[in-house]
């Protein structure tokens, strides 16, 4: 890392050296040294890109090939090549991953259902609440904000053990509530709330003013007027609950021990620890279930930044 | 306040609107009703579910409590907190949190805003691969890293494993070696979360202006001194703030021991909030699990607080 102090501010203060004929040959020195300098710094760069790339391109590409073809190249260069040049046998190990195993499908469609429904009750829950602490003034509104940003800056080690505790005690845990156990928790959300509030607080009261003014209603003008003036940050939650929800691993594998209940990202377990072992079957089910937040990484990415400098602002 | 005038201005519109005092101070009924019932749903999951563990943790740590009999749970004398300090496990634990957070913290920072600082370099061609390049691990998760390494470090069939024996060295145990295996988890876990401070990091560079940089220059400065007295103090907020979030991550690492050591080999990998897991869920002394979250929170608080205050990161 030591390269990387002098780095932000390469050459601002170098004159042209264009306009010196003169000293030709030490001209042509500096720009050899200079030249050199670069193509060291971009080998460098080039080193460190691979560091980072490499497990995750060994993944995509042995998702490509079957479980003899991985160990057959293991030992050289052709580890990071595909089998073979016939794109059409590329995703065999993916059909496989529905036949050989039987909830793969079903485990798809359960984190998909999770999502959405985390998403959408998100989205309702925290920004009503965050709205009406930005607005209405009713009895204990201040006591409200003042706990959430308390429960904001306190890392309380609210493990899951008292939150289990509190499900079972609640009778949430049984065979066919445990779904709903799973996902009420994260429903409400100091930090969403405290988004949505900081928002409202930008958008000039007139609106709603207005909107009183020709009739409509305290809900209805939530609804129509102020949710639809709202939606960078409502694109920014859902990213966020997203991308939460579907890589949520250990509260999941606490409450759902039935394979047809569970999410992607534990029954990949099964996968993983599953006995003949298919390496090929393993990187498929690796790389298949980490497509949809690179999708979301490569398309939202404007939202993830604004969520990460509102984070950084609070 | 704004939000008085907003009510006196609703007093002229409807001469009728009723209001109420309530600790000495008045507030309009209709107000306060719309309020409260968009603020219900989201206070009654609060309550039960960030209030609700709290008081739980807080009243089982003074008690004598089993998952599946919790009606019986009996107060046993800070029994929980006398056990803490006999119980060797809950200090193996955390001096393995401690080396994780000592280690992963500053290691990850240095690599974030070194990568960041490379990618802010003005001439740097090809930025956009390089940005991708660097945080390409983030995008998988928890669960899809640990499973990915726990195969690439396999003793007989992992890939680093084979590049070791073509390098002409031997095949480590890595995960199955208790030197090794909390150094790999340290490792892969700067690996797959360093892009995402990388990105913060790039964001709060962005906004120096370049004049700065030129005007100095200008005044004799070189690089080193630019650094340190510029673009330190610049991105000095985002710095606190990235250090704090890391901090409190690292301090409650879980998944990556669970899936691919299960806190082993022989408790190597054991860290806090997996032991309060264990004890609370596999063992179900939810009592004791509660004395140790008590006890840790503490810790944990007054480290994230003081560190907060240190860093000049309370503008909140």
């Amino acid at each position: 890392m030591e390269e990387a102090t002098v780095c932000p501010v390469p050459e601002n203060a170098q004159p042209p050296k264009a306009e010196k004929p003169a000293k030709d040959s030490a001209a042509v020195r500096r720009k050899a040294l200079r030249i050199s300098l670069k193509t060291l710094f971009y080998i460098m760069m080039c080193v460190l890109a691979v560091l980072f790339l490499f497990p995750v391109f060994w993944m995509v590409m042995n998702s490509f090939k079957s479980h003899e073809q991985v160990y057959a190249t293991m030992d050289s260069l052709a580890t990071f090549l595909p089998a073979s040049w016939n794109v059409g046998e590329w995703f065999a190990s993916y059909g496989n991953l529905f036949t050989t195993f039987d909830e793969f499908g079903r485990s798809i469609l359960n984190s998909v259902m999770y999502c959405a429904i985390t998403i959408a009750g998100v989205l309702l829950i925290n920004s009503l609440a965050g709205y009406a602490l930005a607005r209405f003034v009713f009895p204990g509104h201040k006591t409200l904000v003042t706990i959430i940003i308390l429960l904001l800056i306190v890392p309380v080690e609210t493990s899951i053990v008292p939150q289990y505790v509190i499900l079972n005690t609640l009778g949430l845990t049984s065979r066919d509530l445990r779904v709903v156990g799973y996902l009420l928790p994260g429903l409400v959300s100091p930090f969403y709330i405290f988004m949505f509030r900081s928002y409202f607080l930008g958008i000039p009261r007139e609106l709603e003013e207005a909107a009183y003014i020709d009739g409509c209603g305290r809900f209805r003008t939530y609804f129509r007027v102020i949710l639809p003036c709202c939606l960078p940050v409502i694109a920014t939650v859902s990213i966020f609950t997203f991308m939460g929800q579907w890589n949520e691993y250990v509260f999941a594998q606490l409450m759902f021990s039935d394979p047809t209940l569970q999410p992607l990202q534990v029954y990949l377990q099964l996968i993983n620890n599953f006995n003949p072992k298919d390496i090929s079957l393993i990187m498929a089910s690796l790389t298949f279930s980490t497509i949809p937040i690179a999708v979301v990484y490569i398309f939202c990415q404007r939202y993830i930044i604004e969520g990460v400098a509102f984070s950084g602002l609070k | 306040m704004n939000t008085t005038a907003q009510a006196r201005e609703g007093k002229e519109k409807k001469p009728k609107k009723a209001y109420f005092k309530l600790f000495g101070r008045s507030y309009g009924k209709n107000e306060s009703i719309i309020g409260s019932l968009f603020v219900l749903p989201a206070l009654v999951l609060g309550i039960v579910f960030v209030v609700a563990p709290i008081l739980v943790s807080l009243s089982y740590a003074f008690m004598d409590a089993n998952l599946l009999r919790l009606d019986e749970a009996v107060w046993n004398n800070f029994g929980g907190f006398g056990r803490l300090f006999a119980d060797s496990l809950l200090w193996k634990a955390l001096g393995n949190t401690a080396i994780f957070v000592v280690i992963t913290v500053p290691l990850q920072m240095a690599v974030a805003l070194g990568l960041s600082l490379l990618l802010n370099i003005k001439w740097l061609r090809c930025g956009l691969f390089f940005r991708w390049a660097f945080f390409c691990p983030v995008m998988l998760s928890l669960a899809v890293t640990s499973m990915l390494w726990m195969n690439l470090l396999d003793y007989n069939n992992g890939l680093i494993n084979a590049l070791i024996v073509q390098l002409g060295g031997e095949r480590q145990q890595f995960l199955g070696d208790p030197d090794q295996a909390l150094y790999m988890i340290v490792l892969i876990s700067v690996w797959q979360g360093a892009g995402y401070q990388m990105l913060i990091f790039l964001s709060g560079l962005k906004n120096i202006p370049r004049e700065i940089y030129e005007a100095s220059g200008l005044d004799g400065a070189n690089g080193v001194q630019q650094f340190w007295y510029i673009t330190l103090p610049s991105i000095k907020p985002t710095f606190s703030f990235v250090l704090i979030t890391m901090l409190i991550g690292a301090f409650r690492l879980i998944t990556q021991p669970m899936i691919m050591t299960g806190g082993g080999p022989l408790d190597s990998t054991l860290t806090m909030s997996y032991y309060i897991y264990k004890q609370g869920i596999t063992y179900r002394d939810v009592g004791y699990s509660s004395a140790i979250a008590l006890f840790y929170t503490v810790i944990m608080s007054a480290i994230a607080l003081s560190l907060r205050k240190l860093t000049g990161g309370d503008n909140t």
